[in-house]
């Protein structure tokens, strides 16, 4: 028994060395809980939809009319989601409206990123004067209704497509500019960066090449419940009817073109709704995952 | 002086720093004037406090921003102190290299290893990837990273401490500096990692003929690993001199008594070590005269009134600043005395 045991034992050993070591810490496939599995299949699956709108086969057109007014929903595709009180598709108007807000919030959020994320970290870097301005403007921007702020850009410059993104852009410019400048300052007295300037490197180099890396974990937690944010907004200015104009379809005309018969045809909305709820649900979760994520992956360095 | 001589790699005249604060300005490093040979290696220690790392950070320029650096630090024959900062980028990593106290936190947690090193190779030799890349794969395995192809892909936390300040020493080294600077560059590792640290900057500095400066607070760093010593006490060189004799003989009352707490093999057991009473002087009220005289058995009332300047030997390399210095020994009991701390 005993020698069986040792045997054992020794196989044991002999297949555990057998095995090839766990080669790095990088990229492990996540492990994912049911919800976060949702969460990005979604996401994934709204962005491809977005793209491939257009060659999905069987897809009727947004804007001509499929079958009869106010249909509930059937099994087919066109009608899954029932038809709008113009006869049209809603799944389709949906995939299409996905395609208008996903493609406005994602040059928004870049805009935002790019300005943001420099004055930021210049604020950081430098203080004093630079710091001061960037504050006043993120403070400025925090305490305006977001609406408000939009609808007055709206009145001067006229509506459209890319207003919609300057404007949304704007409002996300000073919260990812605070979240750089706090990053560069936790940053700004660490040993490595005082390496690299004992290397010779330049301001420039080491807000680029050695500070810019470390704030990439903070950012990506934080955009993705700032981008449901922004499709919120934008949802509400369509809403409220000075959003992308019709008969572009897009979440919140369609929520507005059917409240009016909302009573006698309450499953028009359900389309619409569903999109926004399931997308800003999608997106807070995934940036929850994350934010858990990176915090894991820094309490091992 | 004027960097004619060929010999001399960093010639430091009259170094002060000077914090600005509220109070008006606090002098933390005053009248610091040594010279460093090129291929010899330097020992610079102190107690905590004593100015060490500002006397570092005065000659790399990385002194904070309210902190003003005065005299001449020659390097090479241009002045540091009065060079536009682009002159000075261009020397930094390239003549001189540097290592620091901590390498947990020196190495970009970020950023892959080989990239840490390439830097330095890529921005002042302007070399090419490929280039930069065998290069770096040298250099880790001249520093002892068994793997220096894997290491060179991975993330700095894959590495224990004595891995990362060996991948520090090679980030110095990426440009074949003059001098290497090795800021108290073992204090935060193990007693063993420590001696072989040492003695991997202490082999490179002999095959790469290069110049080496090795601040610390612990004397036997530097006992056997150095040519020259500088002794800092209270912002102020209170001695320096060739390593062997200031070991062997030394002048200032402070580096006596330093090397009299030293604990010796050869006293019997459970010999009370001799300490120095007292604490160093705080840099906001530092007296007129030598900053050691409180503490000083030997100190006379002209101790605590002026500052004794440099006081050199016959032969110009031994100096010290002391108005009553240990006598200097006779040949003989030099040589004794060399043999009991050795």
């Amino acid at each position: 028994m005993t020698a069986r045991s040792q045997d054992i034992k020794a196989q044991d050993l002999e297949a555990a060395s057998a095995l090839p070591a766990p080669a790095t810490a990088r990229l492990r496939w996540p492990r994912l809980k049911g919800f976060e599995w949702f969460a990005f299949g979604f996401v994934a699956l709204l962005i491809a939809a977005a793209v491939l709108v257009d060659v999905i086969p069987g897809l009727a057109r947004p804007n001509f009319p499929y079958g009869d007014f106010s249909q509930p929903p059937e099994w087919s595709l066109n009608g899954l989601l029932g038809t709008d009180p113009l006869g049209r598709s809603i799944l389709s108007r949906v995939l299409h409206g996905a395609r208008t807000t996903l493609g406005i919030v994602a040059v928004a959020t870049a805009i935002a990123l790019a300005i943001g994320m420099t004055a930021g970290m210049l604020a950081g870097f430098y203080r004093g004067p630079v710091e001061r301005a960037v504050d006043l403007y993120a403070n400025t921007m925090a305490s305006l209704p977001p609406i408000l702020v939009i609808l007055a850009l709206i009145a001067v410059v006229g509506n459209s497509v890319l207003t919609m993104m300057l404007a949304l852009g704007i409002l996300d410019i000073g919260v990812y500019a605070r979240i750089a400048k706090g990053g560069v300052i936790a940053q700004n007295d660490r040993d490595y960066v005082l390496a690299a300037r004992a290397m010779g490197a330049s301001d420039a180099r080491i807000l680029a090449r050695e500070i810019l890396p470390n704030l990439v974990p903070a950012l990506t937690a934080i955009v993705p419940p700032l981008v449901a944010g922004l499709i919120i907004t934008e949802g509400s200015l369509s809403f409220l009817g000075y959003g992308i104009p019709p008969p572009a379809p897009s979440w919140g005309g369609m929520i507005a073109s059917s409240t009016d018969l909302l009573s006698r045809f309450p499953l028009l909305v359900v389309g619409p709704i569903l999109a926004i709820v399931l997308t800003v649900y999608s997106l807070n979760t995934i940036g929850d995952s994350l934010a858990r994520r990176l915090n894991d992956r820094n309490r091992n360095l | 002086m004027t960097g004619g001589d060929q010999d001399i790699l960093l010639d430091c005249e009259a170094v002060s720093c000077t914090l600005a604060t509220s109070r008006g300005p606090l002098a933390l490093l005053k009248d610091v004037t040594f010279r460093l040979g090129r291929r010899t290696a330097l020992g610079i220690v102190g107690e905590s406090g004593a100015g060490k790392s500002m006397l570092i950070k005065g000659i790399m320029g990385l002194t904070p921003s309210d902190i003003t650096v005065a005299g001449r630090i020659g390097l090479d024959g241009e002045d540091m102190v009065a060079m536009p900062e682009a002159r000075k980028r261009a020397l930094l990593g390239r003549k001189v290299g540097m290592v620091f106290q901590n390498p947990m936190t020196s190495l970009n947690p970020f950023v892959r290893v080989g990239r840490q090193i390439d830097e330095a190779s890529r921005l002042h030799l302007r070399l090419g990837k490929a280039e930069a890349r065998a290069r770096a794969i040298a250099l880790l395995s001249q520093v002892g990273i068994p793997d220096p192809q894997e290491c060179y892909a991975e993330y700095p936390h894959r590495f224990s401490g004595g891995m990362k300040q060996r991948i520090m020493i090679a980030t110095a080294l990426a440009c074949e500096p003059e001098l290497l600077i090795a800021d108290e560059a073992t204090t935060a590792l193990d007693v063993t990692v420590q001696k072989d640290i040492l003695d991997l900057l202490q082999a490179l500095q002999g095959q790469r003929r290069m110049s080496m400066i090795l601040v610390t607070h612990n004397l036997a760093v530097v006992a056997s690993r150095t040519d020259e010593l500088l002794v800092l006490y209270g912002g102020r060189v209170v001695e320096y001199g060739p390593t062997e004799r200031v070991f062997a003989a030394p002048r200032h009352r402070y580096t006596e008594a330093l090397l009299s707490a030293v604990p010796r093999m050869d006293e019997p057991a459970h010999t009370r070590l001799r300490t120095i009473p007292g604490r160093p002087p705080d840099p906001q009220d530092r007296p007129a005269g030598c900053p050691f005289a409180a503490r000083c058995p030997a100190a006379e009332e002209r101790c605590r009134q002026e500052m004794p300047g440099m006081t050199l030997d016959a032969d110009g390399r031994h100096g010290f600043a002391c108005f009553v210095p240990v006598p200097a020994p006779g040949p003989g009991a030099t040589a004794a005395r060399a043999e009991a701390t050795s």
